[in-house]
């Protein structure tokens, strides 16, 4: 009898030393976890910024026509300026006078005209890199993909070139409850691998539809298309075959983690010699738990 | 530039300005309007410019480089084909001397501007573009006067000789 309780007391101290042990391993893998969250919310961040850095050089240059164009007209507004002043310093004006006033106001017009469509331009690229640049990224928003896809499209247009045909078949969609400046990084990753597929020139297609309570964005391009072996490594961390370069391969992979994020799923389909197609599906809410990286 | 200056400078020429971006020909209209007699013709479409140029001879053709369709140097190169003593000027945003080399090798352009363009300086190359393209056509009015004086007193011998012999 006497045995049989030691026996039962060794046998309830080992399971509580178990269950001690296990709840230490369970707290020290959650901390883990959470660590690892958090480094991969850095990480989406940290690509989000060197995507945009390496993007400076393209956004002053797109900046450099509506700013070419003020400067142009601040010049003339300064000339006709004085023309005026000219004429209106004399006593009266004659009749040959008033035609050069006609003539001046013709040529302040056109420059009202041209800056406002320089105006209208700065004004539209900044607001196009402000949603791009949220600080976080971690604000959850309604938007509309439409308008995130054109912000994106904006800041890229320096980087498509002439070459690039951008063709746009945008469905009827509903307002997509998202994470915004995330949703934009996957956007921008798609069309730059589209981008870098096309030698040469080639187009791309940004299909959208709507799909009951799903959105589904597509980013095709007719470039040179990925290799079948290659086909299902391209979301792997690392994976590129374009040369080991600070902040390459991680574009698909981070944009696989923000769609899965959102409750989403992306798929590729692509041929050699034919070119790709990237589909993005969302959910038009965003799922309870999708607040959190998740595995 | 004072109004006796601009009345010295004749009665301008046609000037054609070309590129995708309206604001830029817009802008470089209005400039031009204001500080030159020069008849301006603006284009934001190259095919259209060409379609312009079978009509109406311009003296200078301004171009972009970076067109959709049909780039600068193609421009140019076009025009050359189709009314040679045009003065072709392209602009551009690219400091690319590839390009630049290009240009004046394939398109024999007569300057290369860069953005962002210096309206006077930019006004000063137009005006001495003009210029130039009538110095070459009122040239070529001359060697076409000569070679008709020339057929024709090598005619004149002929029948001397003919005459005389």
């Amino acid at each position: 009898m006497r045995a049989r309780s030691v026996l039962a007391g060794a046998a309830v101290g080992w399971m509580a030393a178990r269950w001690w042990l296990a709840g230490r391993r369970r707290d020290e893998l959650e901390a883990a976890c959470a660590d690892l969250r958090l480094e991969q919310a850095d990480l989406v961040n940290s690509a989000r910024m060197a995507t945009l850095g390496s993007m400076v050089a393209g956004i002053a240059h797109e900046l450099d026509t509506p700013l070419g164009a003020l400067h142009s007209d601040h010049d003339t507004l300064r000339r006709a300026l004085e023309r005026l002043q000219d004429i209106l310093s004399d006593e009266r004006v004659d009749e040959s006078e008033l035609d050069e006033v006609r003539r001046i106001v013709r040529a302040v017009d056109g420059v009202h005209e041209s800056s406002e469509l320089a105006i209208d331009r700065m004004v539209g690229l900044v607001e196009s890199l402000r949603t791009f640049g949220r600080p976080d990224g971690s604000e959850r928003d309604v938007v509309d993909l439409h308008r995130a896809l054109d912000d994106t499209l904006a800041l890229l247009d320096h980087r498509l070139g002439e070459a690039v045909e951008v063709e746009r078949d945008y469905g009827d969609l509903p307002e997509v409850e998202c994470f915004p400046a995330q949703l934009n990084q996957v956007f921008m990753n798609l069309l730059l691998n589209a981008s870098q597929a096309i030698e040469g020139a080639g187009t791309i297609r940004i299909r959208t539809r709507s799909r009951g309570e799903r959105v589904r964005v597509e980013v095709s391009d007719d470039g040179h298309g990925i290799r079948e072996a290659h086909l299902e490594r391209i979301f792997e961390p690392g994976f590129t075959t374009r040369g080991a370069r600070m902040g390459m391969g991680l574009g698909l992979l981070i944009a696989r983690q923000v769609v899965d994020r959102h409750g989403g799923e992306i798929e590729v389909e692509s041929e050699v010699g034919e070119g790709s197609s990237f589909a993005v599906e969302l959910p038009t809410r965003l799922p309870r738990e999708g607040t959190e990286w998740r595995h | 530039m004072s109004e006796r200056d601009r009345e010295s400078q004749g009665a301008g020429g046609t000037v054609y300005l070309v590129d995708d971006e309206e604001m830029v020909v817009t802008s470089l209209e209005s400039y031009l309007q204001l500080e030159t007699r020069h008849r301006v013709r603006t284009f934001v479409s190259p095919e259209r410019a060409l379609e312009a140029v079978e009509e109406d001879e311009p003296d200078v053709m301004v171009a972009d480089f970076m067109m959709p369709g049909m780039d600068g140097i193609e421009l140019l190169k076009a025009v050359r084909g189709r009314r040679p003593a045009a003065s072709r000027i392209l602009l551009t945003g690219y400091a690319d001397k590839e390009n630049a080399i290009r240009a004046i090798n394939e398109a024999d352009i007569y300057q290369y501007v860069e953005k962002p363009w210096e309206n006077e300086r930019l006004e000063l190359i137009i005006h001495n573009a003009v210029e130039r393209a009538r110095l070459i056509r009122d040239l070529d009015a001359r060697m076409e006067q000569l070679e008709e004086a020339h057929g024709e007193l090598a005619d004149l011998r002929r029948r001397l000789v003919e005459t005389f012999l």
